[in-house]
């Protein structure tokens, strides 16, 4: 069966693919396609700070000449891509959301972003994010919020909140995006649609300003379970560059279709029951059990009998590492300069000054104090002892299930301002941020608009590190279940079924 | 810990007055100079309620038996270092290097006088 381009917005990474290669379209028209959708959406969605046509088109070029010399290789021929835009891409602003780097212009390529192309992605544009992904809502961008397509009176939550949003717009079909407390897993939640964060050591950092350093991983956003395992096969694997990647010869997409039969996934009562979680949350929780139970896995309880301290060691670990990243911005080399100081302390102190929002200060501050001679021995070095008791918490829980099922947030979509106290924001992260202190991997799997909100609802699926083929084969298992709208029309529900054409 | 600590530690608290205020104004003036982030007076009163409320949350850390228990301070906590051969690779020519600020001279990132208020 051919496909045609005017469905583009629905397509998923594979058809498109599958599309390009069979000639049912060159790529240059794949990128007509994507920019006709980017311009009737994201004058409402401000899910990009930079469009990357040239770059897109070229590559473009490239790949079109390549299939008629019969020489296409990749697996993600001519699918559209967009990077958050704390990733360095050569020619690009790499801002981070932040007048610090306002007008940065990345002279390298970060690996992620090198592998996305090499396997053939056409490179869209730089996505919206909170301040150097300090926040989950995408409103402390220094450029403007991103709006939540399926509400745009909502946020897209964050802070890949651009990378969620693009994705659940049908603007491009795949995105990178961080995470270090949930940054890929609670937008994917709120904009209903899949991210995954792999093991901490599958994907390189190579190239992605650094939040913090032994929490930050790179992943993938996507329509569908499949999509967002052909990314991770192009992105995973050891690079010289990043000392903390890890080799990896997994083809994610191997097991996808093996089911959960004879599995054994467990609920974390303590994570789901836990005060806060709206019903309609509990709700996708229940079924998303009973679906799993149904197709034959086993569903037992296990307890993280620690996981009640991931917060407050995440926010000492986090802040703390923000801290000596962020140190390196002393106006010299890159990054805004405040012009006429009359010495170089001056010079540094206005520039940061003028270069930090209020988020990106509070952590600095923070992780400043927390870094304090007598401090230190209060909270940073109990932080990591608490990271050796819950990093224990999953290691026992996994020798006796395969993966774990919990929240990805508490809620759906908050709107605008509606949380403006910083502690409240940190909470929100509840359900993301034990694994980014453990190391595992996990994913957002959509199951539809909510019951009462009508908002996008997701369920997060957990598993043993390094065993990131089985939360994909999960998540798979799961994602036949539910069948809503994918794609949001960025007015306020799904794409109408006329401008959807045949699948 | 020991029973003289405890008490010591108790001794501590009480010379002290009791407030939940972790952090006062000088203090969070200090660690922004430290920083090198300036504060107006209005900034300060909110960054101070703000750290102090943060730091709240953090208790449940402080309230745990860690007794023992081993520090984590990486996710791949069994990984050794890691080396690579000892083989010169490219690297970025100056002109990139130097594309990224306008204070240059001479092929140098150019900075003002470290002391005083040069007047140059």
């Amino acid at each position: 069966m051919t496909q045609t381009l005017t469905a583009f917005a629905s397509m998923s990474a594979e058809e498109i693919s599958r599309g390009f290669i069979a000639g049912d379209f060159s790529a240059r028209e794949v990128v007509e396609a994507s920019l006709a959708r980017i311009d009737a959406c994201d004058k409402d969605i401000h899910a990009f700070l930079e469009y990357t046509p040239k770059l897109a088109f070229a590559q473009a070029d490239k790949l079109d000449a390549a299939r008629a010399a019969g020489t296409a290789k990749g697996t993600l021929l001519a699918v559209p891509v967009a990077f958050k835009d704390n990733m360095n891409q050569i020619g690009t602003h790499t801002t981070c959301g932040s007048r610090m780097l306002e007008n940065y212009v990345a002279p390298y390529e970060a690996t992620c972003v090198a592998k996305m192309t090499a396997a053939g992605g056409l490179p869209m544009g730089k996505l919206n994010m909170d301040e150097f992904a300090f926040g989950s809502s995408t409103e402390t961008s220094a450029f403007g919020p991103t709006m939540n397509p399926w509400n745009t009176a909502c946020v897209p939550g964050g802070s890949s909140g651009g990378s969620a949003a693009a994705v659940a717009a049908g603007m491009v079909q795949l995105s990178l995006g961080s995470d270090t407390g949930g940054s890929i897993r609670q937008p994917a939640s709120f904009c209903g649609v899949v991210g995954f964060k792999p093991t901490y050591g599958v994907v390189s950092r190579y190239g992605v300003v650094a939040f913090g350093s032994s929490l930050d991983q790179v992943g993938p956003f996507g329509r569908s379970v499949r999509d967002v395992a052909l990314a991770l096969n192009a992105l995973a694997g050891r690079d010289p560059l990043d000392c903390t990647s890890q080799e990896c010869t997994v083809d994610f997409t191997a097991n996808l279709e093996e089911g959960v039969d004879g599995m054994k996934i467990a609920v974390v009562k303590d994570l789901t029951f836990a005060e806060g979680v709206s019903p309609e949350t509990l709700a996708a929780v229940h079924s998303a059990v009973d679906n799993l139970e149904r197709m034959g896995a086993e569903i037992v309880e296990v307890e993280l009998p620690h996981v009640d301290a991931a917060l407050s060691a995440y926010y000492v670990i986090g802040p703390c590492e923000a801290f000596s990243n962020l140190s390196r911005f002393d106006a010299v080399r890159y990054g805004y300069r405040y012009e006429g100081a009359k010495n170089l302390d001056e010079q540094t102190e206005m520039s940061r000054t003028g270069g930090f929002g209020d988020e990106a200060r509070r952590r600095i501050m923070l992780g400043a104090y927390l870094l304090g001679a007598g401090v230190y021995d209060k909270y940073y070095y109990p932080a990591q002892q608490v990271r050796t008791l819950i990093t224990q918490d999953y290691v026992k829980a996994f020798e006796k299930v395969d993966a774990l099922i919990m929240p990805a947030s508490p809620r759906t979509a908050f709107a605008f301002g509606e949380i403006s106290d910083p502690t409240s924001m940190y909470l929100s992260d509840k359900f993301t941020i034990s694994i980014n202190i453990a190391g595992n991997g996990g994913l957002t799997l959509p199951t539809g608009p909510g019951k009462d909100t009508g908002l996008p609802v997701g369920v997060q699926i957990v598993g043993p590190q390094f065993r990131d083929d089985l939360i994909l084969r999960v998540s798979a298992a799961l994602e036949t279940c539910y069948d809503f709208e994918r794609v949001a029309s960025c007015d306020g529900g799904p794409l109408p079924a006329a401008s959807k054409g045949g699948e | 810990m020991r029973y003289n600590e405890r008490l010591e530690l108790i001794m501590h608290e009480w010379t002290f007055e009791r407030t939940t205020m972790h952090l006062s104004e000088k203090d969070v003036r200090d660690i922004a100079s430290y920083t090198r982030i300036g504060l107006s007076d209005e900034q300060l009163t909110q960054m101070t309620v703000d750290l102090n409320n943060i730091i709240d949350t953090l208790a449940p850390i402080t309230q745990m038996d860690l007794e023992g228990v081993k520090p984590t301070f990486h996710p791949i906590g069994d990984l050794s270092n890691v080396m690579r051969d000892d083989v010169a690779r490219d690297s970025f020519p100056r002109e990139v290097a130097l594309s990224n600020t306008t204070a240059t001279e001479d092929g140098a990132f150019r900075i003002p006088s470290i002391l005083g208020g040069g007047d140059e």
